[in-house]
């Protein structure tokens, strides 16, 4: 895991008992559309082929029982049995739903996005969880990219200035803090 | 004579074991947030900010935590949850040693 410090941009806030809002610019909001349109589109690489089986395709189950060869797949659908037979049967049965919520996530937060007026956003509770999942999914698929797994923050932030990892690192990180107000906002209302 | 294989044994270990022989694990990763990961266990488990937080911190400092115990069925809702949020969650019999 990793802390966030939270610094003194703006970010999400709260408004009254159920209102988070945040305002974004033009270029903050491209690239928000942007990067949850690559996740909408990876999760639809993913999607069933059920030409040959209409039942299965009813009843929810996958054509997939083997995990994602792509290693972003795999992280955001992980397996959930050490053991291979069982996750395999595990997956068969779940992937597709897990797809789903995964994909409504997603869509959630670009529908915000794009109907954004003035570029400001304001969600309520269900829709700051669907940001969440959402800008988590996105912060793990760069994060398999950036191999954060084997790569210290101190390094990632003395990447030479015309390596384009550097600017992926910086939404990265942009995206943390994000994520890390809107958790603020939602805990105040915990308490 | 009566022969054990695996699948009986295991059918017997189910009836031995009472009504709560599986658990969820979180394992640590290097992307999830502290206070994310806080907030989820929160969100998905109805546990106190206390509870939840002292799991985080297991979950960072030895690199797993058991979130949940109880049947199997229930395991497998709570770690299709867990997914769902990205934290990195795996189910397994209790008696197996993690």
């Amino acid at each position: 895991m990793t802390e966030q410090d939270s610094g003194e941009q703006h970010g999400f806030h709260r408004h009254g008992d159920n209102a988070f809002v945040a305002e974004f610019s033009q270029s903050e909001r491209e690239v928000l559309i942007n990067l949850v349109e690559q996740i909408i589109e990876l999760l639809g690489e993913r999607s069933d082929n059920h030409v040959d089986d209409p039942l299965a395709a009813m009843v929810g189950i996958t054509t997939h029982d083997s995990p994602p060869e792509d290693d972003v797949l795999l992280r955001l659908l992980p397996n959930a049995y050490a053991d291979q037979v069982d996750a395999a049967e595990f997956r068969r049965y779940t992937e597709s739903t897990l797809r789903a919520k995964k994909y409504s996530h997603s869509m959630s937060m670009r529908i915000t996005l794009k109907s954004a007026v003035d570029g400001i956003i304001e969600v309520d509770h269900d829709g700051a969880n669907d940001w969440l999942g959402a800008m988590n999914d996105i912060r793990l698929a760069l994060g398999v990219r950036l191999k954060v797994e084997q790569t210290s923050h101190e390094e990632l932030e003395l990447l030479a200035p015309d390596d384009p990892m550097r600017g992926v690192y910086a939404v990265y990180s942009w995206l943390g803090w994000l994520q890390e107000s809107l958790i603020v906002a939602l805990m105040d209302e915990a308490i | 004579m009566v022969k054990l294989d695996e699948k009986i044994d295991e059918a017997i270990k189910e009836i031995f074991n009472g009504d709560k022989p599986w658990i969820t694990i979180v394992w640590d990763d290097p992307v999830n947030l502290m206070t994310y990961v806080t907030y989820v266990l929160m969100e998905l488990f109805g546990y106190s900010k206390e509870k939840a937080h002292e799991l985080m911190m297991k979950v960072h400092t030895e690199g797993k935590a058991v979130v949940s115990t109880g049947s199997r069925e229930e395991m497998e809702h709570d770690v299709a949850r867990l997914h769902e949020y990205g934290l990195w969650a795996t189910l397994q019999r209790g008696d197996q040693g993690i």
